[in-house]
């Protein structure tokens, strides 16, 4: 999905694509793409980067972000895999692109719709899958702030 | 002699706090000043005093100098017929979740799709804004977790916004000293609103309603260049006054469709390192960004002065519109982390040379060019303010001199008369029913000396309220002044014999019965009478038998 020679300068989207096609089980529903703020803001601020200069993951705030448990050992089995990951991001960094143009998306055309009004059929099946609802709002702790 | 102090406070333009006393105790500000900053109070008063009488840099008595600089982020929330990304109408008021669907409710496997309407506007605004415009930006995913954000995420643009870099011109009102301000924009973007969240006063529980997740909105973002807080009070009511010309948005601050956070800091005069940077939010009414900035800048000005600065922290406060005064949100634990990347489920946003173009034709004159010609047009500032500031009483405007009558006539007739039954019988300009050619037909034909300018104020009433032409009321009423003096002497020789007694009184020497006899005259004359030619054959008949 997407060529890889002229590459976003975060490349983030082909390196979640890549990501959820590796680590595709189920199991770990993991917000991987927490790894990409550290490498974007390494491409912002560099042209040229070895694998060397990219940090190991704090696997342990990387769960906090995502809001997901992980118990110790899962932390230790999963450093490593989200290494790899890493390093492969390295091997992408390492490529030349000094004389490439740097391209927002790898697609080129506008996918647009109408300013035209549709109803949505099947709301109540929606509102029905609402684990907790209380008509006509939908019911959830209380929470003051995004901590 | 209210704008000439006002002047003198934006030069020396530390003496902000001063600035919000000045305006309160002439009454146009009602707010109260915290008890607690009495001190500071009387001490300011008293340089104020001073500054009124002298007018010169009496600035040894304050020990530092203070600039305030404000930056403002608006969210204007745009009034396309659907949302963003998906087919969902969006009206204000409807019954809590009930316009939705799985996009924006952000069910698995639901993907979004851009809706052109919201290019559309963001381009007219970038325009509108005298931006740069990005031909290809893309969209972002915010990460935050809160539940009115069905996603987990915001979609966004993060490093490559629509349009940067542009200006606003802004002009202050007379009242607050008047003069032209520029101000920078540093970006315009696009994106989504989240939903609405309830909290119910001792419950362990909160209520989301989803109808406004996923309505498009545009972030703008100025540069820190306000200094207070009636510039910034200005700059966001300038705002309004552009994306409801640009019919982009209704713009109302009570409805969310405009919403203001301001972010305040204060450095001593001459340093070019900014200060600890505040945010407010709650901010419901210009008059509320004002006064919020005026609270906060004092707060900040006073903890420097006691040598606290260090107490002044980069945080959120919100506005209290009750207690008038900024109190700080639970402290969050550090920076958010928002994980920005490029949204893949969305295409880049690819604009051509031409679609720009088209767009830059199609807008409508822009209240800062239409106030120019307003002002070229020899109006005063006052009458340009309130002619521009709404586009329909504008477009009246404009209407009806385009028949040829005098502009200066035209606006005193709008600004006052109109203005006035508009305000009583609580319509717009739109919906009363007098029209732009009959209010030339009025002018022209008090100008012309068909009527009284007495009798066209009666015709104008009737032509508001019920509609229909200035020539049809001329006939129908009988309402043509009298101009031959022949017909006026006749009425005039009737009242004088009719009314003995105050003639014999009037020769006596009571010369002020002579508006009696005028009045006499008009009421027998229905009040046609041209008033200059009654005058003149009264007093020459007054006088002439004696």
């Amino acid at each position: 999905m997407g060529s890889v020679g002229a590459m976003v300068k975060g490349a983030s989207y082909s390196y979640a694509v890549f990501c959820g096609s590796f680590l595709g089980s189920p199991r770990l529903g993991f917000n991987i793409h927490n790894n990409k703020k550290k490498l974007l803001k390494f491409r912002s601020f560099s042209s040229k980067n070895t694998c060397c200069s990219l940090q190991p993951p704090d696997v342990s705030r990387l769960a906090k972000t995502a809001q997901i448990s992980l118990t110790p050992n899962e932390v230790e089995e999963f450093a490593p895999k989200i290494q790899q990951v890493i390093d492969w991001f390295g091997q992408l960094q390492d490529v030349d692109l000094q004389s490439v143009e740097p391209s927002i998306r790898a697609d080129t055309e506008n996918n647009l719709r109408e300013n035209a009004p549709e109803t949505f059929e099947h709301r109540d099946a929606m509102i029905g899958a609402v684990p907790s609802y209380e008509k006509p709002y939908i019911k959830v702790p209380r929470v003051l702030s995004m901590d | 002699m209210a704008s000439t102090i006002f002047r003198s406070f934006q030069v020396h333009s530390f003496m902000l706090y001063p600035t919000s006393l000045v305006t309160r105790r002439n009454g146009v500000f009602r707010f109260t000043t915290k008890a607690s900053q009495s001190q500071t109070e009387t001490q300011q008063r008293q340089q104020t005093k001073v500054s009124q009488s002298t007018q010169s840099k009496k600035l040894d008595k304050i020990p530092k100098d203070y600039e305030a600089v404000i930056g403002i982020e608006t969210h204007v929330q745009l009034s396309t017929l659907t949302k963003a990304f998906c087919g969902c109408p969006y009206n204000y008021g409807s019954h809590p979740n009930s316009t939705i669907c799985p996009i924006c409710m952000g069910l698995p496997g639901a993907l979004p799709v851009l809706n052109s309407k919201v290019i559309e506007f963001a381009v007219k605004l970038g325009l509108a804004l005298n931006c740069n415009l990005a031909l290809n930006s893309k969209f972002d995913r915010k990460q935050y977790f809160y539940p009115d954000l069905p996603k987990g995420y915001q979609i966004s643009q993060f490093d490559v916004p629509i349009a940067t870099s542009g200006f606003l011109d802004v002009d202050i009102p007379m009242e607050f000293g008047g003069g032209h301000k520029r101000f920078g924009i540093t970006r315009v973007h696009m994106e989504e609103d989240a939903g609405k969240l309830l909290h119910t006063e001792g419950e362990n529980y909160s209520q989301v309603d989803l109808n406004r997740a996923g309505v498009p909105l545009l972030e703008i973002v100025s540069e820190p260049d306000m200094r207070t807080g009636i510039e910034a009070a200005e700059y966001a009511a300038e705002i309004q006054r552009l994306v409801r010309y640009l019919g982009v948005s209704n713009g109302n601050m009570q409805e969310g469709s405009l919403r203001c956070d301001v972010n305040v800091s204060i450095r001593p005069i001459g340093q070019s390192k900014f200060g600890t940077k505040v945010e407010i939010k709650n901010l419901n009414s210009f008059s509320s960004v004002s006064r919020a900035i005026d609270y906060e800048i004092a707060r900040q000005v006073q903890l420097h002065r006691e040598g606290q600065e260090d107490q002044i922290v980069q945080e959120t406060r919100l506005w209290e519109e009750g207690a008038q005064k900024t109190i700080t949100m639970r402290k969050k634990e550090g920076l958010a982390d928002y994980r920005y990347f490029p949204e893949p489920d969305l295409p880049a946003v690819i604009l051509s040379q031409e679609y720009v173009d088209g767009i830059q034709s199609s807008l409508p004159e822009l209240p800062e060019i239409k106030r120019r010609r307003y002002e070229n047009m020899g109006l005063s500032m006052q009458d340009v303010l309130f002619l521009a500031n709404d586009k329909n009483v504008a477009d009246f405007f404009d209407a009806t001199i385009a028949k040829g009558v005098d502009a200066k006539l035209v606006a005193n007739w709008i600004m006052s008369d109109i203005a006035a039954f508009m305000k009583n019988e609580k319509l717009t300009i739109n919906e009363i029913k007098l029209t732009p050619v009959e209010l030339s037909e009025l002018i022209a034909s008090i100008k012309g000396g068909v009527i009284s300018g007495k009798i066209g104020k009666e015709i104008l009433f009737e032509l508001l309220s019920k509609g229909g032409t200035v020539k049809g009321i001329i006939e129908e009423k009988d309402l043509v002044q009298i101009v031959d003096p022949s017909e006026i002497e006749k009425i005039v020789d009737k009242v004088i014999a009719d009314n003995p007694k105050q003639l014999e009184q009037y020769r006596g020497g009571k010369t002020k019965l002579q508006g009696y006899f005028a009045g006499q005259v008009m009421k027998l004359s229905k009040g046609k009478a041209n008033p200059g030619l009654l005058n003149k054959i009264l007093l020459e008949k007054l006088n002439s038998q004696s």
